[in-house]
């Protein structure tokens, strides 16, 4: 306990020094233009709070990128899950699926953007499916990681058990491998989150990347650098929350505790 | 006869050459008999207890379970391994009632079930508890009463206390005795610890080392609970050691 | 018998491989189910492979040249990135003053995404090289200490307590003991950073660039030239793939003695 105090403490003290640093820096002369005062940042924030910046306050702009993420997010994981997992316990499944999987994974999500662009046009489908298929990867690599590892004397006692062969997988398998699917989807919802801000700063007319986007076309220093602080309290509050979440599900597992 | 070894061989083939592990084994156990298989080495004793299990194939010879051939693993033939194997991601309960529930019987039913067994084995008021924080000789202990709970007809127990320390072995020892004297079971129990052998069982098959072949057979009738400082336990002991062949 | 099995499943890939190439080819030149600027036939984005290592239209540049202008970017990003990277993390996990002060605004600064940054580099650097370069930084830089930090708070405290007890120095301790045993991490540190400096990578050429990958499938996309687009994926997936190889390569060699 006194652990994570001495933490929060250190914490404390060096984004405090962090942000004096930057105010005296942003008081120089020749930084005018390339720092704006965090004051002001700060002041924009609240501000933002409360009256809209473009069509929303901060709150929906925020809202609207959460919601993004969450349907691009949650698809990738269902599907992620069944397909990782089909690959890895049944040699057919491997046979058919890994020649893709092998084939799209070195392709960035990113790249994806112009074909999602022509294919979904510019409305929300293309984002949806920008971040599905970026997170898709990820969370299939850790299943498949994850399920191919089961410990074959484990199957060995189930089977002794009376576990039936068609139980093993649900009884069994995947069980096992929850802590490493787990890692998966940690890992995927920050490549999902960062995915959504590139998305947005390439074509959207709200949520967190459009705020530094417009920041850029209207030369407003202060407003990207609060969009940017945004996305990096936003990316920090996912992170945390699947940590919490993980504790509470991997309670047997050494890795959620 | 209740379990029949009929003549079984085993010889694992791979590309370093042929390894014979298990030689004309043949012996049978009559029901609630309490037979140890002793012997030196790594070589064949666990192999057989697989292959009664039904998780590895003979190379010749059969197995037959009252009359019927076993060929895969199933819950007339509990297994308890040496290094336990507990679903670390079920508690307790959940570890000692997977058989039941795998089986499809309510939940009312096997739960009350497990709870004896949990109870049997003296862990009670650690139902709720994960594998991790379990110390190795109450995991085995969950081991053991998971293995009960599918209501085997015979315990296959594979050098079940060979990973615990001196002191905590000394106790497991003395339950498996309690246990098995409460609850009748056939026990086929490998180890290599003579004091262990003599200690639990009605009768000791002695095993050779590599390829394993049956050497001889005791049986034990001394009173239980017996004790390891008994003028007869040591002249027994003195006696198996003698003839075992331990190879370096 | 368990040659012919895995024959088999080879057999399986091939044929799905086939089938999918025979599917996109029916409904697209066959058919016509698709309008081109959506999805090209698989033929002609063969063809247009080909006629992009020698053509310049639309963009401006063949597709060696973009290739080249990549990874000229790509690396200098990387390369600097790992060069900052490996001494913040190594000295975030040895020395406890700078763990304190350093750790939390590094813990901060790696939520947000490389691609974030790219108006406010635009601005200090301009949309040269450089500005892509620091977004690639970014990335790199995060990855690179991540792994790094966790490979060297991972040193075995044995081996830690064998070096003092032969006398060895803090600075000696860690440059003979933590920092060899921490290879393996150090290396998957690299290898999750170049996949990053390759996105980022893409998401600056998106953005602001008059040459690369990233940039000749977004112009492809502006004329609706989705054969050139999904030729530009491929490239920019063999790409990624090559420059992991490579780098497992030199892992092989180094960790070997470890």
């Amino acid at each position: 306990m006194s652990d994570r105090k001495e933490k929060t403490f250190w914490a404390v003290v060096s984004l405090s020094l962090l942000t004096i640093v930057w105010f005296f820096a942003s008081q120089m002369e020749s930084m005018k233009t390339l720092l704006p005062n965090p004051v002001d940042v700060f002041k924009f924030l609240v501000a933002g709070a409360i009256s809209p910046i473009g069509q929303h306050n901060i709150w929906g702009h925020i809202l609207w990128s959460l919601s993004r993420v969450f349907v691009g997010y949650t698809l990738a994981a269902v599907c992620g899950i069944v397909i990782g997992s089909a690959m890895a316990w049944t040699k057919v499944g491997e046979a058919i699926i890994k020649p893709f999987y092998l084939l799209l994974r070195p392709i960035p999500s990113i790249a994806w953007i112009p074909l999602a662009i022509l294919w979904f046009g510019i409305d929300e489908k293309s984002k949806y499916f920008i971040i599905f298929i970026g997170t898709l990867l990820i969370i299939m690599t850790n299943v498949y990681d994850g399920v191919r590892s089961v410990d074959k004397n484990l199957l060995g006692a189930a089977r002794m058990l009376g576990a039936k062969e068609n139980q093993l997988f649900f009884k069994v398998v995947l069980p096992s491998a929850v802590p490493q699917i787990f890692s998966g989807l940690q890992v995927g919802l920050g490549a999902a989150w960062a995915t959504m801000v590139a998305a947005e700063m390439i074509r959207s007319s709200e949520g967190a990347g459009w705020i530094i986007i417009m920041g850029q076309n209207s030369v407003n220093m202060v407003q990207i650098y609060a969009g940017i602080i945004l996305i990096g309290v936003v990316g920090l509050f996912l992170v945390t929350a699947m940590r919490f979440l993980e504790a509470k599900l991997c309670a047997w597992n050494i890795r959620g505790k | 006869m209740f379990l029949k070894i009929d003549n079984i061989n085993k010889t694992f083939t791979s590309e370093a050459g042929n390894n014979e592990v298990l030689k004309n084994v043949h012996f049978d156990i009559k029901e609630n008999e309490f037979v140890v298989i002793f012997g030196p080495g790594q070589c064949g004793k666990s192999t057989l207890l697989n292959i009664i299990a039904g998780l590895e194939k003979e190379s010749s010879g059969n197995v037959y379970l009252e009359d019927k051939k076993v060929t895969k693993p199933g819950p007339d033939r509990a297994v308890v391994y040496q290094n336990i194997l507990l679903f670390p991601w079920l508690t307790v309960m959940g570890n000692v009632e997977f058989g039941p529930k795998s089986r499809g019987i309510k939940k009312s039913i096997r739960q009350k079930d497990a709870q004896e067994y949990i109870d049997l084995v003296g862990l009670n008021g650690f139902e709720k508890s994960f594998p991790v924080k379990l110390s190795g000789g109450m995991k085995q202990r969950v081991g053991i009463a998971r293995a009960y709970c599918s209501k085997p007809k015979v315990m296959l127990m594979d050098e079940p206390f060979g990973a615990l320390d001196a002191q905590t072995r000394y106790l497991m020892q003395e339950e498996v005795v309690r246990i098995s004297a409460h609850e009748k079971r056939t026990v086929l129990f490998v180890t290599n610890n003579i004091e262990e052998a003599i200690y639990l069982a009605d009768r000791i098959i002695v095993m050779t080392n590599c390829p394993s072949t049956i050497q001889k057979e005791y049986v034990i009738d001394l009173p239980r609970p017996r004790d390891y400082t008994s003028e007869e336990f040591l002249r027994l002991r003195q006696e198996i050691s003698s003839i075992v062949e331990f190879t370096r | 018998m368990k040659r012919l099995k895995i024959n088999k499943f080879r057999v399986i890939s091939a044929v799905t491989l086939c089938v999918f190439v025979l599917v996109w080819y029916l409904v697209t030149a066959v058919f016509g189910l698709f309008p081109k600027t959506m999805l090209p036939s698989p033929d002609s984005v063969f063809f247009s492979f080909i006629k992009k290592l020698t053509s310049t239209v639309p963009d401006g540049g063949t597709l060696f040249e973009h290739i080249f202008a990549s990874l000229v970017v790509a690396l200098t990003g990387y390369v600097i990135g790992v060069g900052v990277g490996l001494p913040v993390g190594i000295s975030m996990a040895w020395f406890r003053p700078v763990d304190h002060f350093v750790r939390p605004v590094f813990d901060f600064l790696r939520t947000i995404p490389g691609i974030a940054w790219i108006p406010i580099f635009t601005v200090w650097l301009g949309i040269g090289l450089s500005a892509k370069a620091a977004i690639i930084f970014v990335g790199v830089f995060v990855g690179t200490v991540v792994n790094v930090y966790s490979g060297i708070k991972q040193t075995n405290e044995v081996h830690i307590w064998v070096a003092q007890i032969f006398g060895a120095s803090k600075i000696e301790i860690l440059k003979r003991v933590a920092i060899p045993s921490a290879l393996p991490y150090i290396f998957t540190g690299l290898r999750v950073s170049l996949g990053m400096a390759w996105l980022g990578l893409i998401a600056a050429e998106l953005l602001a660039a008059q040459k690369g990958l990233g940039y000749m499938i977004q112009v492809a996309r502006n004329f609706g030239r989705s054969d050139l687009v999904i030729v530009g994926m491929i490239t920019i997936g063999i790409m990624g793939a090559l420059l992991t190889l490579a780098l497992e390569f030199v892992e092989r060699r180094v960790v070997k003695g470890i």
